[in-house]
């Protein structure tokens, strides 16, 4: 006979796994002299399924066969919850724990996925420039309105972001190469050395990275947000084509924000260099600007800004597909978001670096 | 046992108000420890939000609210804590964890709030699944992959992790089919009757009203309109109680043509 007594309730699991533990030998031994075990309830205060379930288990992993307990003596409602427990108990068994993949599993499982991810965004840019094709053909087609709507979230509102850091990039730059340039007496090259790196390198670079963590986030989060709304599938069933209300009003958006936001980056570059070589090489604003009419050849102002739209069409592809490959939990729009910016900054970075050996060959 | 120690939901003159719009006024409810209710109401009469002001989620604009003898709206905060283990919430579209498999959903109140041993924790959660009428293998799915009843069942067995003595549920039937649905009622029928547990689910769903729910409490104008067994309520001379009740009276005397000519072709 097993006497249970007072509280049998989750809170105290522990304390009775213990005890049960404690009891394992005295109940083999009962079982071992073949005498059936009836459970007596009287002294319970309290009983619930989890403390149940333990008792039961307990006793099954013993070699007790719990569907020939007798129970003695419960209270009805504690009898029920015992009751309700032992019909289950066969659910309860944990199955085999899965399986761990292996390093070398892991890896070609990664690899795999990257070259999907890039097979996808190569048919997605393609589907992106036949759309924009189509709406060659048919200007008519064009959203304004939503074209506008983007072009103030993704460039307007983006300027004093832009506008601030590519000042201070521009501070920094001045005071870096100033420091070197006044152990040679060359201090009035520092201003060829930050209108060119601003306006050729730096303020694309940055300003695309600046971009893809803001709108290329902000894409991907909405048209993921949509996607699990059924909006995206409520714009099909309308007849409307998502890519063209969607996701072409937000690349043409980008691509012609961004050569204008590079714009912004390289007027506040240069200023910010211009006031800290005022502060620290002793170089007046008018020597400074006298100086970029010297240095800055038109050329590399323009590759800068002819970068930009390039960058800028990466950025919104990747932003939009991985917000239209959102799957049905929100679990995937953190994850897409997150990919979205570091794909976004990738991409841009590997494009500038094609762009610089293209433009080594061409001798630009 | 005191009287007073039976009553699990107390709600006392409580008044809701969004700005100008008044959703409750005046609105006293109680419930008993092992009662089944159903409160239904139409649209935007507050069945909702008097959910989520029980919950001490929501703050009513005036009133008293008593959750198992705690004032959800003047306990501290570790009175609070202690009475939120003894009550569980299943919400309309389950309200899963996306990122965690239904096992750990269904593990995760019990690793925070208790001391299981981690050996026992997996057969802990299949008891649940089992007892939400889950098989165990769902556990190891992501709740993206499970259909639409199969997130709600996730959700009661999630809600029924820390052996709740109250168990509150919106909409438990909303877009489920009728045979699930049906199951459905039986299962809170079940969890009512054998493991002891107050129900209180907001539904508009007469077939559960009819079967299962022993007291239907309605909402409108911001008052308890009517509250008592189906029949009781059928009585009550209000219009909107009336017509709600008149959807499914008129159904068995006159089935429409179109409904019997596609019940014949099948």
């Amino acid at each position: 006979m097993l006497h249970l007594g007072g509280s049998w309730r989750l809170p105290q699991l522990r304390n009775l796994q213990d005890e049960l533990a404690a009891l394992g030998q005295t109940l083999r031994d009962a079982l071992a002299e073949g005498c059936g075990l009836p459970i007596d309830g009287s002294g319970l205060h309290d009983i619930d399924t989890a403390a149940a379930l333990l008792l039961l288990d307990a006793l099954r992993q013993a070699g007790v066969d719990t569907a020939s307990l007798t129970l003695q003596g419960f209270d009805a409602r504690h009898a029920r919850i015992v009751e309700v427990v032992r019909g289950r108990l066969g659910d309860t068994v944990a199955g085999p724990a899965p399986r761990l993949m292996n390093m070398v599993a892991h890896f070609g499982q990664a690899f795999v996925g990257l070259g999907s991810l890039l097979l996808g965004h190569v048919e997605f840019l393609g589907r992106v420039l036949a759309a924009l094709w189509r709406l060659a053909c048919k200007p008519h087609t064009l959203r304004v309105h939503e074209l506008f709507a983007q072009l103030g979230q993704v460039g307007v509102n983006a300027v004093p972001v832009v506008a601030l850091v590519t000042f201070l990039i521009g501070v920094v730059m001045a005071y870096m190469l100033g420091i070197q340039a006044e152990k040679y007496g060359a201090n009035i090259f520092v201003v060829d050395g930050v209108a060119l790196g601003m306006t050729r390198e730096f303020s694309p670079l940055i300003v695309a990275t600046i971009m893809a963590g803001r709108s290329g986030a902000a894409f991907t989060a909405q048209l993921g947000t949509m996607k699990l709304t059924e909006e995206t599938d409520a714009i099909r069933t309308l007849g409307l084509d998502p890519m063209q209300v969607l996701v072409l009003p937000r690349v043409l958006a980008l691509t012609i924000t961004l050569p204008l936001l590079v714009f912004v980056g390289n007027v506040a570059g240069i200023v910010g260099a211009m006031g800290m070589s005022g502060v620290t090489l002793d170089i007046t604003p008018q020597t400074f600007i006298e100086r970029l009419h010297i240095a800055l050849a038109p050329r590399h102002y323009l590759i800068g800004l002819a970068k930009a739209p390039a960058f800028a069409l990466f950025i919104a592809v990747i932003g939009c597909r991985m917000g239209m490959s959102v799957s049905r939990d929100t679990r995937s729009i953190g994850i897409n978001t997150t990919s979205t910016v570091v794909q976004g900054i990738v991409a841009v970075i590997l494009l500038d670096a094609i762009f610089a050996v293209i433009f080594q060959e061409l001798g630009l | 046992m005191t009287a007073g120690n039976d009553v699990v939901i107390d709600v006392a003159a409580l008044a809701t108000r969004f700005g100008t719009q008044s959703v409750h006024q005046d609105l006293d409810l109680q419930v008993r420890r092992g009662e089944l209710v159903a409160l239904i109401g139409g649209s935007g009469t507050g069945k909702s939000v008097l959910l989520r002001e029980i919950l001490g989620l929501q703050r009513p604009s005036a009133g008293s609210i008593r959750l198992l003898g705690t004032d959800m709206w003047n306990a501290d905060a570790p009175t609070l804590a202690a009475t939120r283990k003894r009550f569980g919430m299943m919400f309309q579209e389950g309200a899963l964890f996306s990122s965690l498999t239904v096992a750990a959903n269904v593990a995760t109140p019990l690793l925070e709030h208790t001391d299981t041993p981690p050996e026992f924790l997996p057969k802990l959660v299949n008891l649940r699944l089992s007892l939400a009428g889950l098989s165990p293998d769902v556990g190891g799915k992501m709740p993206a992959q499970l259909s639409g009843g199969m997130k709600k069942r996730a959700a009661i067995a999630r809600a029924l992790a820390l052996e709740p003595e109250v168990l509150f549920l919106d909409e438990p039937t909303s877009g489920l089919d009728p045979i699930t649905a049906r199951a459905f009622d039986q299962l809170l029928a079940f969890l009512n009757s054998d493991l002891g547990l107050t129900v209180l689910v907001v539904t508009h769903d007469l077939d559960t009203l009819l079967s299962i729910a022993r007291r239907i409490v309605v909402l409108g104008r911001g008052k308890v309109l009517a509250d008592g067994t189906a029949e009781q309520v059928m009585q009550v001379d209000d219009p909107w109680i009336q017509s709600y009740f008149a959807s499914r009276r008129a159904a068995p005397d006159a089935p429409a043509p179109a409904t019997r000519s596609i019940a014949d072709g099948t």
